[in-house]
């Protein structure tokens, strides 16, 4: 098996060398694989989406995006039909899992770009450089600043009112709350609340009954999980928040449950998502949907 | 009892198994989410990328894979072999003495301070982890011999609690570091076979082979260690001795498996336990014959891993212990009788 090893190296060399030079590299993409489901938002919103040819098993939007050949989970893409798809630019983020893909990518002579996108700075670079790789800066510059001024729109209509206290858990049992080293820390920020969590090493933390009750939250997030009804989730929310009743969030019935695909999810719907919070955070100011596609349910009110 | 082992029979038994190997590794090669032609695969790259898809999926994705997953299943399987012959404890496998946390630890370590670029040619991830895994199982082998007494049992003993204590200080890191990471680290460290470039392949090769031709020029003395310390120092083995030597190396090759894989599981537990089983507990067989056999199961599991729910992939060591547990079961009731004994 040594020597087989030493000859296949051996004969890998050559190869390696041949492959330095990446085609598509100045011309425009026409086959995409997307790995990440925010990313693939962003390559169909930059009106990309009849050039992608594979997308993650996660990407579930657009609609048009699930008809998409699946290269395997978001967590473990599938090199293997990655490179069967025959595409001239793959874009995916930085993480270990998705790192490791890309080197191999890359030395099958791919062209690949990976993306860090944890923050709502991090989602407008991200578009720049998806606009820059696959030669639609003139899409992708209006499409971040169209982000921004949404974002901007709503900070500023927000920057009036009074912070409410929020507190949301991204799940229960065991309680775990978004902290404040997220993107969604700064939607609640510029929609005019304030997280009641401390700052922590851990950016989602997990948090005991104590913390909870001496929070003083006014209003409790939750971000929906699986598929199930979201009108079910509020009602099990509403059932298990119950036990804190001291908390003026829930003395005054400030339970939501929020679908979160929009605001845990840093892509283009993001604007969407921050307003669907602001109307929670600040009824009085926001009653008058703008043209959202966002929809949250309000069972309690 | 078996038969007596005679050089002929030795020989005829390792290369049946890695007449085996081969032909699982080629067969698998073949299997994947794709369907490639192997005549296209002959016809070489083509100058340009992605003209010849067949061949970068066959060349840069599935050979280094399945070499990957045949070097961590022999390492594995070799390395449990050797701990379970010097602890003489039929439960000893690679992780027993703290390789999986001090691994653990390494990688989070990694994580935490934030560490890029490669170290030792290889990612920062898989450098972090080897090191820590040897770092660990030394404090384990010190701590057990300042502990004294009957050597077997106090490395035992200071393997359970380093094993323990490093969890107890990566349950501390995972609250301290960022949760993207960490998912990343965690789902690395479940074990995750993937493609490496053959430099790396070929490093880890030359290691592992060599770890485990070593412990075969000792896999007689291995024999004698088996029948207890007492009876191994009046046949003229100093069982201290081998003790480490076999301890050094198991480990070594066990921290290179990891460093590539992450924590693969159940390999060196089960495979060295049904060679045993079916052909007996010489060490001079079990090991060579082991570590083939284990890396022809790696190479299976991981085959089935990548295509079972393709395009999505599962964590091999799902399919590891899915298979390796019924398939021990059954060699279990089928042969003890025969064998007598599990050592």
């Amino acid at each position: 098996m040594l020597i087989a090893v030493i000859l296949l190296a051996i004969s890998q060399l050559p190869l390696i060398y041949c492959y330095v030079e990446k085609p598509g590299a100045n011309g425009s993409p026409q086959r995409i694989v997307s790995l990440s489901p925010n990313l693939t938002e962003i390559i169909f919103a930059l009106g990309l989406g009849d050039k992608v040819v594979g997308v993650s098993n996660n990407c579930d939007w657009p609609i048009e995006a699930t008809q998409k050949p699946k290269m395997g989970t978001f967590w473990q893409p599938n090199t293997e039909a990655i490179i069967a798809a025959k595409p001239d630019l793959v874009v995916c983020e930085s993480f270990l899992q998705h790192k490791e893909v890309a080197e191999t990518l890359k030395r099958a002579g791919l062209r690949v770009i990976s993306l860090r996108i944890e923050s709502i700075e991090e989602l407008y670079n991200a578009i720049t450089q998806i606009g820059q790789a696959a030669s639609c800066k003139d899409k992708a510059e209006p499409l971040a600043a169209k982000i921004k001024s949404e974002l901007d729109q709503i900070r500023a209509k927000a920057s009036s009112a009074k912070k409410v206290k929020v507190l949301w858990a991204v799940q229960t049992e065991p309680m775990r709350v978004v902290g404040v080293k997220t993107f969604v820390n700064e939607i609640i920020d510029l929609a005019g609340g304030q997280n009641v969590i401390a700052p922590t090493g851990d950016q989602y933390p997990s948090i005991g009954t104590e913390t909870i009750l001496t929070s003083g939250a006014e209003i409790i997030i939750q971000s929906a999980m699986g598929t199930e009804d979201i009108a079910k989730q509020q009602e099990t929310a509403e059932k298990f928040w119950n036990r804190f009743a001291n908390l003026p969030a829930v003395k005054d019935k400030k339970v939501y449950v929020i679908e979160a695909d929009t605001v845990l999810r840093l892509g283009p719907r993001l604007p969407g998502g921050a307003m669907a919070v602001a109307k929670l955070l600040h009824p009085e100011l926001f009653s008058q949907p703008k043209n959202l596609n966002q929809e949250t349910k309000r069972t309690n009110d | 009892m078996t038969d007596l082992l005679t050089p002929r029979r030795l020989i005829s038994k390792i290369a049946l198994c890695l007449a085996a190997l081969v032909v699982v590794m080629f067969v698998c090669s073949l299997v994947g989410t794709q369907k490639i032609s192997l005549s296209a695969v002959f016809a070489g790259p083509g100058n340009t990328p992605g003209q010849n898809t067949d061949y970068d999926i066959f060349v840069r994705v599935r050979i280094p894979r399945i070499i990957l997953a045949a070097l961590v299943g022999a390492a594995l399987a070799a390395s449990g072999v050797a701990l379970q012959a010097i602890l003489r404890n039929p439960l000893a496998e690679p992780y027993i003495l703290g390789i999986s946390s001090g691994a653990a630890l390494g990688v989070m370590t990694a994580a935490l301070a934030g560490i890029s670029g490669a170290i030792l040619g290889g990612s920062p991830m898989a450098a972090m982890a080897f090191l820590f895994a040897i770092g660990t199982v030394w404090l384990v082998w010190f701590t057990g011999h300042l502990a004294g007494g009957s050597t077997v049992t106090s490395l035992l003993l200071a393997g359970v609690v380093i094993n323990a204590f490093f969890s107890a200080v990566i349950m501390l890191m995972t609250s301290l570091i960022d949760s993207e990471q960490l998912r990343s680290t965690i789902m690395w460290l479940m074990g995750s076979i993937g493609e490496k470039d053959f430099s790396t392949l070929l490093v880890s090769a030359v290691f592992i082979i060599a770890g485990i031709a070593a412990l075969f020029t000792i896999s007689q003395k291995l024999n004698v260690l088996a029948f207890g310390a007492g009876e191994a120092q009046s046949l003229g083995v100093n069982p201290r001795k081998i003790t480490l030597v076999a301890f050094a190396l198991a480990s070594f090759i066990t921290a290179v498996a990891v460093g590539l894989s992450g924590l693969v599981g159940f390999v060196g537990l089960v495979v060295p336990h049904s060679v045993r089983l079916v052909f007996g507990p010489d060490h001079r067989q079990l090991l060579p014959t082991s570590a083939l056999l284990g890396a022809a199961f790696v190479v299976i599991c991981d085959t089935i891993a990548r295509t079972i729910i393709s395009p999505a992939q599962l964590p091999v060591g799902v399919i590891t212990a899915i298979i390796g547990g019924p398939v021990f079961l059954l060699l279990l009731s089928r042969y003890s009788k025969k064998v007598g004994t599990l050592r």
